[in-house]
């Protein structure tokens, strides 16, 4: 289980970005982090796979720990060797590498290159899409086969738990539901998720349990069905009454056309 | 005819011996993106330390070359571990300001440690020439493009084919992705200082054996600086071919314009060659581009 509690991130010593939450991921099961853009869920992530370092984050008060061990401020090598990879958010493959170069360094912890092989070999066989890339280089795939990369890539580890970072973001909708079907085939499989989401919909269909995030502090919480019939949920995130519908799709295309322009 | 000849394949050796030196510099850049301006002092300090070894010391070559290898790699880690292990994150600014504090630094260090006197360096490489028909090749240059390619395709197998050097191109890729992949981002750079004064203390080897050991060898860095622009700065591979174009072409600028013109253009063009570069291609010939999709 990982549990996180009363954590509060600050950024460069003054920007506080993440107020206090605390949550839990139960082991086997799949948790949603969802919220608008600035609430604070990447920072969340990045706080506990602590690339946060990398930015001058710090967590600066609160606990982390999985399994029962303390991995806040803990080194980042560690916390992927204790069993936690996070993908992080805009499908950030190694460019000018090859699909298999991408999964070999996913798999570098691998014991022997017999392990990588069989890694490689079972990530093929689930996601038969990047068998067929393997050669190709990653930087010119499409934003969908990206994606399945970046996600084949953290199974390279064999995590007990992948932290995803808005999986959906960009894409189309046939891609977006071939990206939640492997989760979701993760998901059978054992592994523990805990996925950060924009778009409340599907992330609430796979996920058990689902927080909501605004402004740093975790507003809302409960099992994924309450969630889905919740009447704030439905109105502000899944934007389901007629007016709030045209609202929040402008709000996503504005977010997209902006993303891009800082990307 | 045989003239010619002879300046292409002493300008392609010459190349070769940059594109060592390159090398050295691009692994450092590579993994750190510290574009380090004492690259050359890394050469002159190289060629102290193999000084030291076998003249100074006297140890027989088989001893000293070796011993002079783990030195410079020990070297290497201490300038990461002093200097830019606590710079991660800092502006690529700062970087180059420190690079060329270090350069400053290892000048004084090779005074004091070494003093301050022009010394032989030993003969690795017989002196006698290589003689094919008509054209001499000195043995250093020889034995050294040998060596370079070697090296050369030694690393690009490397950095491309092995765990250890695919997690360092993770790291000269994308830092934060490689840390969030649970690759030690610290521990590759710290590596490829290893590897940049490895390959600047066989650089120096090759360039200044049997010649004189100064400060002035340091020159053979900025040599490089074209080659490793031309190449781009990731490639391995591709700065053989750089130093091939580069030496070639500075060979015979040497050999045919300088004459008429009264000297130092050949010096001067591959400085020409890599403002032409910046202008047309900064990220050189087989540099990564900016893959951007949108
Ligand atoms: N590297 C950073 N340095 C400073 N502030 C940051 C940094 N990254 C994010 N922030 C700030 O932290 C807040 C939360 O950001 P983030 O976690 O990215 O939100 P979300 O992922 O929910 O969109 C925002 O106000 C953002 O501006
Ligand atoms: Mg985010």
């Amino acid at each position: 289980m990982l549990e996180l509690t009363n954590v509060e991130v600050i950024y460069s010593d003054v920007i506080l970005a993440v107020k206090g939450i605390s949550l839990n991921v139960p082991d086997g099961k799949c948790v949603t982090l969802l919220g608008g853009n600035g609430a604070g869920k990447s920072t969340t992530l990045k706080a506990i796979s602590n690339v946060v370092k990398t930015e001058d984050g710090r967590v600066t008060s609160g606990t982390i720990s999985f399994g029962g061990t303390r991995i806040d401020n803990e080194d980042p090598a560690a916390v992927v060797k204790g069993g936690i990879i996070h993908v992080m958010e805009g499908r950030r493959v190694l460019r000018h590498l090859t699909v298999e170069q991408n999964l070999v360094v996913g798999g570098h912890m691998a014991s022997s290159l017999r392990d990588v092989r069989a890694r490689l070999d079972e990530i093929y066989s689930r996601i038969g899409r990047l068998a067929a890339l393997k050669d190709r280089t990653s930087g010119y795939l499409s934003g969908g086969e990206q994606q399945l990369l970046v996600i084949g890539r953290a199974m390279m580890a064999k995590p007990k738990l992948i932290m995803i970072d808005e999986p959906s973001l960009g894409l189309a909708p046939l891609m977006v539901d071939e990206v939640f079907a492997l989760l979701k085939s993760l998901k059978a499989a054992g592994v523990t998720l805990l996925i950060v989401e924009q778009n409340t919909r599907v992330a609430l269909d796979i996920a058990d349990y689902g927080y909501v995030m605004e402004n740093g502090r975790i507003v809302l919480e409960g099992a994924a069905s309450d969630l889905r019939s919740n009447e704030d949920v439905r109105e502000f995130y899944l934007g389901l009454n007629l007016e709030g519908e045209r609202k929040s799709y402008r709000d996503i295309k504005h977010y997209r056309r902006r993303k891009r322009w800082l990307g | 005819m045989i003239d010619f000849l002879n300046y292409l394949i002493n300008g392609a050796l010459v190349g070769l011996l940059y594109a060592l030196v390159a090398m050295g510099f691009i692994v450092i850049y590579r993994a750190s993106k510290v574009f380090n301006f004492a690259q050359g002092e890394l050469v002159v300090f190289g060629g102290f330390i193999v000084w030291w070894m076998v003249l100074a010391m006297g140890m027989p070559l088989a001893v000293g070359l070796p011993l002079a290898f783990v030195a410079a790699a020990v070297f290497g880690l201490l300038i990461e571990r002093i200097f830019f292990s606590r710079l991660v994150g800092e502006s690529v600014f700062a970087m180059v300001m420190v690079t060329i504090g270090l350069l400053i630094l290892i000048r004084g260090l090779v005074l004091v440690l070494f003093g301050a006197q022009v010394r032989p360096f030993p003969i690795i490489f017989p002196l006698k020439p290589v003689i094919f028909g008509d054209i001499l090749i000195p043995r250093s240059l020889l034995f050294g493009a040998i060596l370079t390619i070697i090296v050369g395709l030694g690393l690009s197998w490397f950095f491309n084919r092995t765990r250890p050097g695919l997690r360092m191109t993770a790291v000269a890729e994308d830092h934060q992705v490689a840390m969030s992949l649970g690759i030690s981002v610290k521990r590759s750079i710290a590596f490829a200082w290893i590897l940049g004064a490895l390959l600047s203390t066989l650089g120096a080897i090759i360039y200044l054996s049997g010649k004189s050991l100064s400060f002035l060898a340091s020159d053979i860095g900025l040599a490089a600086l074209p080659v490793a622009l031309l190449a781009g700065f990731e490639s391995i591979a591709g700065v053989l071919l750089a130093g091939l174009i580069v030496g070639i072409i500075q060979g015979l600028v040497t050999a045919y314009v300088d004459p008429a013109v009264g000297g130092a253009v050949g010096t001067v063009f591959p400085f020409v060659i890599m403002l032409f570069i910046l202008f047309v291609r900064p990220t050189g010939m087989f540099g990564w581009k900016t893959i951007e999709r949108v």
